[in-house]
């Protein structure tokens, strides 16, 4: 089965983005595939490259960037919902004159057709939060 | 990659217009799935029948009317508006604007929303 999930809630925050975490790995172990893995409102946070958990305490950011680099997958951060909560990669933060950046490279930023895409391709589509 | 095939969308919307950004970002997923013509409902529930007011002046707080969104909702090809009558009754709300086309539907009808739809997305 081919499965795309949404995730709609921040680490630490909630539990649902480390569930999603935990489902994505679930289906790589598995016989299904990923289609794509979508961020939308609080859930855009699980792509910022500059949040620091504490040592002893499981880096959910680095989950997430070891397991796209790992499994080439498609994680997609909606960019409107990433830009009002102040997350942006190179190409927006030149474009709206910030001084930084702060999402990690293994998230590209899109609309939300991507999602819209993704539910017309995907055999489910899985949300955590909400 | 297979064909890309309609989906019948299910958004449901529970929440009320300015406590959170969940009733703007459900309005915008809706515009983007109508942009990409597939399939829309939306279903009004709970405190998102506050959505439906035209009375409202979220100016007063610096905010967008969320109305304004709602009207437009049919040219792109999102014009299938449901609220729960029952959310209604239980706020008093007994009027809403003829602008916002929305149709009152049963529970058991909103059952039926939710078992013809391939995807539901709530906010």
């Amino acid at each position: 089965m081919v499965f795309s999930i949404l995730v709609l809630g921040a680490p630490f925050n909630s539990q649902s983005a480390y569930s999603a975490f935990r489902f994505v790995k679930a289906v790589l172990e598995s016989d299904h595939t990923i289609y794509r893995v979508f961020f939308y409102q609080d859930g855009i946070h699980n792509s910022s490259a500059i949040a620091t958990p504490p040592q002893d305490e499981f880096d959910l950011y680095q989950g997430w960037q070891d397991l796209q680099a790992n499994h080439a997958l498609d994680f997609v951060t909606c960019i409107a919902a990433a830009a009002r909560r102040g997350l942006l990669n190179e190409n927006e933060a030149q474009r709206h004159n910030k001084d930084n950046s702060n999402m990690a490279k293994e998230f590209d930023l899109s609309g939300l057709g991507q999602l819209v895409e993704a539910t017309a391709l995907s055999d489910q589509v899985i949300t955590f939060g909400q | 990659m297979s064909q890309p095939k309609t989906q019948k969308i299910l958004i449901v919307n529970q929440s009320a217009p300015y406590s959170s950004g969940n009733a703007k970002e459900s309005l915008d997923l809706a515009l983007a799935a109508g942009t990409f013509e597939q399939d829309v409902s939306i279903l009004f529930t709970g405190d998102a029948c506050y959505q439906l007011l035209t009375s409202q002046k979220p100016n007063e707080i610096d905010s967008k009317n969320l109305n304004q969104m709602l009207k437009v909702l049919p040219i792109y090809g999102v014009d299938k508006l449901f609220v729960d009558e029952q959310s209604l009754l239980d706020r008093n709300i007994q009027y809403i604007d003829d602008d916002i086309k929305v149709t009152k539907i049963s529970a058991s009808e909103s059952r039926e929303l939710y078992q013809n739809a391939t995807t539901v997305f709530r906010f």
